[in-house]
């Protein structure tokens, strides 16, 4: 059976028509947000992250008619400056980039919950985020620079941009 | 393709799973969607409870905490009551899987998914939790000790729904720890873990200790045992007095992380592991609790 949800997916409000067993990742890949990548398709990886009203899920697990008003965003969502972008090119923490947009989702929900978190906490929170190239010593040094770049210009907890 | 069902109400939920032949409850779907993917759901209807007011609810009891079943695992973990009701229930909800499943996999879903591998009963076990059970007949409890009865398989009769985890509060005196041990990735599934929890016990009345034990992944379904310690005994022997309790229900399925008696192993070292840290942290110990971070 197909329904019609409305999620706003990174600011704008969307009408889809979508099937029961639809899942989240190939709506929102089918209306190109294709940073949302599959990987794994079973919740181990990262590659489908989506944050949903700032929480992250995994969408290749998610069906989407259950996210009708779901506030959903995405890493090419984001804004050209964003900070945790900006330290993630900064640090170089990338190489074939496949991954990336999870890592960045993931370290936008850690960092609005725990702004200043340690290397542990960190690693904690990116345990379930596959890079297949390797590039986690550069993941982790991004998180930390752009959790110290915040505390230091005092962006206010719980803003994602 | 199952049909899918979003009932508004926990009466309608009850009449479609009494209604259709082999209706599931889809709860948060983690499981259910992989069972998919690998052609292996067979159900012919799911009734997803997302839509249910109500049931995402974790309240305080007189006795302890009682959870909602669509409440997710991450809700539980971060949750400051249940942290301060039941801190070991708090810590082993947050070592299943990553954080995106654990903010989509539900409490009620977790249970009922009966997986012998699961880190939650460990834990549940331990602190003598119950789960209540709704179906259009009415409602049941059953204690989580009776919940896991076979290999994949639960107390949850046909047509039932878990309608919330009722875990009684954890002894403030008490210390409890769960170890979890992996043989592939760090956040795989355990090749074998133990939840303790040391309890009773004055120093100089001479009162007994008890040591609870659950263990998860070594036998066909989690499992539960609990032994008793002079009140003056050492870490060591407690660890002993425990190592030989948990003998006996060890009882490990071979595969892809390990065989059985490196599994064997592996799950003796966790008891030692989650006893003798358990032991440690019993607040008359050490007149403090130990930091509570998460360890791998
Ligand atoms: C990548 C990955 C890693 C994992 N690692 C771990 C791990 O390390 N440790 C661990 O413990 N678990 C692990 N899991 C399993 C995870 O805990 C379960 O998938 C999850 O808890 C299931 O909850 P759910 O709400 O998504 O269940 P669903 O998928 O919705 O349902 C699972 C089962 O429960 C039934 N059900 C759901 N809700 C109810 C209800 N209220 N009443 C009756 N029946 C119900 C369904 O019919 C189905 O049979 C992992 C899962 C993934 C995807
Ligand atoms: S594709 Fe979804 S977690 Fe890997
Ligand atoms: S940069 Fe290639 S997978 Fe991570």
């Amino acid at each position: 059976m197909s329904a019609t949800i409305e999620p706003t997916v990174n600011g704008v409000r969307r009408r889809l028509t979508v099937e029961d067993d639809d899942l989240l990742l190939d709506v929102l890949r089918q209306i190109g947000r294709t940073s949302v990548r599959e990987g794994c398709g079973v919740g181990a990886c990262g590659a489908c992250t989506v944050l949903v009203s700032g929480r992250s899920v995994s969408s290749c697990l998610a069906r989407a008619i259950r996210y009708d008003q779901a506030e959903i965003t995405t890493a090419d969502g984001l804004p050209e400056d964003d900070d945790v972008i900006e330290a993630f090119v900064e640090a170089g923490a990338m190489q074939c980039g496949y991954c990336i947009p999870g890592f960045v989702l993931m370290s936008h929900e850690l960092l609005a919950e725990n702004p200043q978190p340690s290397r542990e906490e960190i690693a904690d929170h990116l345990e379930g985020n596959i890079c297949r190239c390797g590039t986690y010593p550069e993941i982790l040094a991004a998180i930390e620079s752009a959790a110290r770049r915040r505390s230091q210009s005092g962006v206010p907890i719980g803003e994602t941009t | 393709m199952a049909v899918f069902h979003r009932p508004g109400t926990l009466g309608e939920a009850c009449a479609l799973m009494a209604e259709r032949g082999d209706a599931m409850v889809y709860g948060g779907g983690t499981a259910v969607q992989i069972l998919e993917k690998q052609g292996v759901l067979f159900a012919s209807d799911l009734v997803d409870i997302s839509g249910i007011p109500g049931l995402a609810n974790i309240e305080e009891t007189s006795s302890g905490v009682r959870i909602g079943p669509m409440t997710t695992l991450r809700a539980v973990e971060t949750s400051p009551l249940v942290r301060r009701v039941t801190p070991l229930a708090a810590r082993v909800y947050g070592h299943v899987a990553n954080p995106r499943v654990r903010n989509t996999a539900s409490v009620g879903g977790n249970l009922a998914h009966g997986d012998y591998r699961l880190d939650p009963p460990t834990a549940l076990l331990v602190l003598d939790a119950t789960v209540e059970l709704t179906s259009s007949g009415g409602t049941r409890t059953v204690p989580l000790r009776e919940f896991f009865v076979d290999f994949q398989r639960t107390a949850v009769r046909p047509g039932e729904i878990i309608t919330a985890v009722e875990i009684p509060r954890q002894d403030e005196a008490a210390g409890s720890w769960f170890a979890k041990l992996s043989s592939l990735s760090a956040n795989d599934w355990p090749c074998a873990s133990a939840a303790a929890l040391v309890t009773g016990g004055r120093r100089f009345g001479r009162v007994a200790r008890r040591i609870r034990l659950g263990l998860g992944a070594v036998a066909p379904t989690p499992v539960f045992t609990q032994v008793e310690v002079a009140a003056d005994a050492g870490a060591d022997e407690a660890v002993d007095a425990a190592r030989q309790a948990a003998e006996p229900l060890i009882d490990p399925i071979p595969d892809v992380r390990g065989g059985v008696a490196f599994k064997r192993h592996l799950a003796l070292v966790a008891v030692e592991e989650a006893v003798r840290l358990s032991w440690e942290e019993r607040s008359d110990a050490r007149g403090f609790f130990r930091d509570r971070r998460r360890r791998r």
